[in-house]
């Protein structure tokens, strides 16, 4: 429990670093910031806009108290209001997060629902002609960028044979049916990387679990191959999958900004593009926050179920 | 190296074409010709025109130039910064350390494609921002690699010998530690240019990394996206000749890592779970047979040029309720042998000759089926090291019950409580506790107790024990061997005991079999053999003796390997009494009563 307490620790003093990290890069950027929003193809602001835009952004304040205020917004979930309309950039976020929640989860579950079963098969009949196969299909996967796959996915599925439409969103609540195949192109489109690198990670630890000593034990046992497989290797091999699995989330996330450009997908990617374009500043370091403390978040459950899996870590 | 060769010459042309673009005979990949906008086909042009006219394949070269150049700039920064930080963190420790280390961590707190947009907000796109954030976003790798070497590195007698001479730091690192991590770095340097080329085509997909009218693949797949109806080869040009790059790229890495690897130890042996079936069934003989029987087992292993026979012509036999023990020097083939015999072999391995009758039946023979139905039950082994031979992940308890529940159709609970008897039988105190405790929380000694009470838990009637108090501390060994001993004299087991300890044998074995590169060199009963050793070698084992039970000191030299194995007799070149006769053929193994002996010199030598 003690071990739980410390990395759920270690996980809010990371949010903190995150944070401080964003909030000192604009201060660290040469010029003065609001200039610096304000200025848009080398023209020169007026002096007034810049002096109101110093003062909504609190620029005029010490900067230890622009921090704290920083910090104590947070703290609120209060994100500040968006440069360009007003609107506060928290609210935009809870609108539009769960859409590329989904997005995520559908992502995932269908990278671990193909990758696990392969890369174990592959292992145990490792050499054959499935082996080989899949691994060509995961270097191939994971050498087509992800924004590459989906526009060609919409070349050939939508464009040429016109079997699914080409993007969108529909809520679920409105039409389920549409919901999920409005959804399928892009959960494809941003799986793939996870299930090419799951799959080769499943394949080299279900291959060191087959030589370890404790999976001839279980054989001594006359355990059927069955029963080795699954509860004295796979069990085992599953320990450093959750951990690989983790550190990829990183990539998926990123992954997500493209894929939601590429299919009209109206999650976080939307504002973050714009407010990037726009210099949009207030959305930027929101956007950016609330997927980086996600990307914490996930390695925390992982680092989570890694501990229970494998009684060692949390038990000595 | 041949892996290197087709990935290399693609990366290599990539670079070489992209490298000579402004050279090439090809039109100005930025001239618009608004008239053949779209245009499939035009002299000069073999790709076409894109949305605004401009030579597709001129595009595509150029812009293999710009997405190039940025991935091999941002990775060589990476690679100086990072790899500097990380030598003088490692080397320094202390401050420098910390804010390397912490340094890399907060950069992988960020999912990379949001810091690089973060970072696009502030500065601007372009190409110098792009080189600035992927520089940063690969420090983290850079530094980690080298850190790590450094810190091994340091330790390592080479360093601490041009330490001591007083040489400057900055010279040893950059003389003596900094070629010793360039395979790392090296293969830390192509993943980042892989990764470099994928994160700035996609950004430059987003219209936010190269800036337009600069040919990128990016910016080309983004263009064409709104003329795919019209032209989707369009599309397909610059999506293919990225993912051709990366994958190209990106296998280069994997060979490049694995001979990086390769240098630094040995890949681990790659096994297969499916056992080899070997086809037909011996008869069984027609007389009371022994217990255990085996005859002329030889166990081959394929290795790059040619066949090995690390087990040769064995054969021993032992009756119910006797110990026989094997004894040899490590590498003399005694493991290999009684792991053929239980079917355990890896799979590189075979029993390419020879029977091995459990009860009449031949298990080199059987059918995998019905010799995994006699593994744990009627016959059942203990391995050397009690640590690696439990799952990890599982309560002991659970483990010894699974072996009861692979034999014996009885409930989940009437399989543990007999797991609780059968730890308790072992000698373990508190067994019902102990029974939901996990391998890492047991003492070397408990764990080998567990292992035994899993090997017991079927009553079996042929236990092999391989090395079972090699692991283990002294104090502890004599009570696993008196445990062996009084579970073999309740239930009336035969034993099978591997070791490489004389003492051992005398105390517990009644037959012993001595092996040596492969072969018995001798055999019979503990006491006459004792007394009257025929074979040099097992004169010289017993010579060697130690008190302890350490391996046997005094013999000069090493079992040879077995693809070096002499012509005559394999233990000439350490024989005190070798003659040329005994290096011309080799030996035969004479049996005389119940004993036998593979030396042609042992009635001149023996006492």
């Amino acid at each position: 429990m003690l071990w739980i307490a410390k990395r759920i620790g270690v996980s809010l003093v990371l949010m903190w670093v995150v944070a401080t990290v964003v909030f000192l890069a604009l201060h660290m950027v040469p010029g003065d910031p609001a200039e610096l929003l304000l200025s848009t193809g080398g023209a020169m602001p007026d002096a007034y806009a810049i002096a109101e835009l110093r003062e909504k952004l609190g620029l005029n304040r010490p900067i230890w108290e622009q921090y704290l205020a920083f910090l104590e917004g947070l703290s609120r979930g209060d994100l500040g209001n968006s440069l360009v309309d007003d609107y506060p950039v928290a609210e935009e976020i809870l609108l539009r997060l769960p859409r590329t929640l989904e997005l995520i989860l559908a992502g995932t579950i269908l990278s671990v629902l193909i990758a696990l079963p392969a890369g174990t098969f592959a292992a145990v009949r490792a050499g054959g002609a499935f082996d080989r196969a899949a691994s060509w299909i995961a270097a191939l996967l994971q050498a087509v960028p992800v924004f590459v796959l989906g526009t060609l996915l919409i070349l050939l599925l939508a464009q040429t044979l016109r079997w699914m439409p080409a993007g969108g969103y529909v809520p679920l609540a409105q039409d389920p049916a549409r919901h999920l195949l409005l959804l399928s192109l892009p959960a494809i489109a941003i799986a793939k990387g996870l299930t090419a690198t799951v799959f080769r990670m499943t394949r080299a630890s279900v291959l060191d679990a087959l030589s370890r000593d404790h999976v001839r034990t279980a054989r001594a046992k006359g355990l059927t191959p069955r029963r080795v497989l699954t509860r004295h290797v796979v069990r085992n091999a599953l320990i450093p999958v959750t951990t690989v699995l983790g550190l990829q989330m990183g990539t998926l996330l990123g992954g997500t900004v493209l894929v939601e450009y590429v299919f009209n997908w109206p999650g976080l990617s939307t504002p973050l593009l714009r407010a990037v374009e726009g210099r949009d500043y207030p959305m930027v370091v929101g956007i950016v926050l609330t997927v980086s403390a996600l990307f914490l978040l996930i390695n925390l459950a992982m680092d989570l179920l890694y501990a229970a899996l494998d009684p060692r870590i949390s038990r000595s | 190296m041949r892996r290197l060769y087709l990935p290399g010459l693609a990366v290599l042309f990539i670079c070489l074409v992209a490298a000579a673009a402004p050279l090439l005979p090809m039109p100005d990949p930025i001239r618009q010709d608004v008239a053949n906008r779209l245009a499939a086909w035009l002299p000069g042009s073999p790709l076409g025109r894109d949305e605004f006219g401009r030579d597709v394949l001129s595009r595509l070269i150029w812009g293999a130039r710009s997405s190039l150049m940025v991935a091999f700039i941002a990775s060589a920064i990476a690679a100086v910064v990072g790899t500097a930080l990380g030598l003088l963190g490692g080397w320094f420790r202390g401050v420098a350390e910390f804010l390397a280390i912490r340094g890399a961590d907060v950069v992988l707190c960020f999912p990379p494609v949001l810091l690089a947009l973060l970072v696009v907000t502030l500065l601007g796109p372009g190409t110098a921002t792009l080189i600035l954030v992927l520089s940063v976003l690969y420090l983290p790798g850079f530094i980690r690699v080298s850190f790590a070497e450094v810190l091994s590195a340091r330790n390592q007698d080479y360093v601490e010998a041009v330490r001591a001479l007083g040489a400057p730091t900055m010279r040893i690192l950059l003389r003596t530690v900094l070629p010793n991590i360039a395979g790392p770095v090296l293969v830390q340097f192509s993943l980042a240019v892989a990764a470099a080329v994928v994160l700035e085509s996609g950004l430059s997909f987003l219209g936010l990394g190269v800036v337009p009218p600069t040919p990128s693949w990016g910016l080309m797949i983004r263009g064409a996206r709104s003329t795919m109806e019209q032209a989707p080869m369009l599309l397909v040009w610059p999506c293919v000749a990225l993912t051709f790059t990366i994958l190209a790229m990106n296998i280069l890495c994997d060979a490049v890592r694995d001979i990086a690897d390769k240098r630094g130890g040995g890949g681990a042996k790659r096994l297969r779970l499916v056992d080899r079936l070997l086809p037909g069934l011996f008869p069984p003989p027609a007389s009371p047979a022994p217990l255990l029987d085996v005859q002329g087992l030889t166990v081959e292993i394929a290795v790059p040029g040619g066949v090995i026979k690390p087990v040769e012509d064995v054969s021993f036999s032992l009756s119910a309720g006797r110990t026989l023990a094997i004894v040899g020097e490590s590498g003399s083939g005694k493991s290999m042998a009684a792991t053929a015999i239980m079917g355990l072999l890896p799979p590189a391995a075979r029993a390419a000759d020879g029977v091995a009758r459990f009860e009449g039946e031949d298990l080199l023979r059987m059918p995998e089926a019905q010799r995994r139905r006699l593994r744990g039950g009627a016959m059942a082994m203990v391995f050397q090291d009690p640590m690696s031979s439990l799952n990890p992940v599982h309560r002991i308890g659970d483990q010894v019950a699974e072996a009861i529940r692979a034999h014996r159709d009885v409930t989940a609970e009437a399989a543990r409580r007999e797991a609780v008897d059968l730890l308790k039988r072992v000698g373990i105190a508190d067994p019902e506790r102990r029974a939901r405790a996990y391998p890492h929380e047991l003492s070397g000694g408990m764990r080998q107790r567990v292992m035994i009470a899993m090997a017991i838990a079927n009553k079996p009637r042929l236990l092999i024990a391989d090395e079972p108090t090699t692991a283990l501390d002294v104090t502890v060994q004599a009570a696993i061997l008196e445990l062996l001993a009084v579970l073999r004299r309740e239930e009336g087991m035969g034993v099978v005991l591997i070791t490489h300890s004389l003492g051992v044998v005398a105390e517990v074995a009644e037959d012993v079999v001595v092996m040596y590169a492969a072969q018995v060199v001798e055999r019979g009963p503990v006491a006459e053999v004792f007394a009257r050793p025929l074979h040099p070698y097992t004169r010289a084992l017993l010579a060697a003796v130690p008190d302890g039970d350490a391996e046997p000191e005094g013999i000069p030299g090493v079992v040879p390997r077995p693809d070096q194995w002499p012509p005559g007799c394999r233990f000439a070149p350490r024989c005190a009494h070798a003659t040329e006769a005994c290096n011309a053929a080799p030996p035969a193994l004479e049996g005389q009563g119940d004993r036998a002996v593979r030396c042609i010199r042992w009635r001149e030598i023996a006492p």
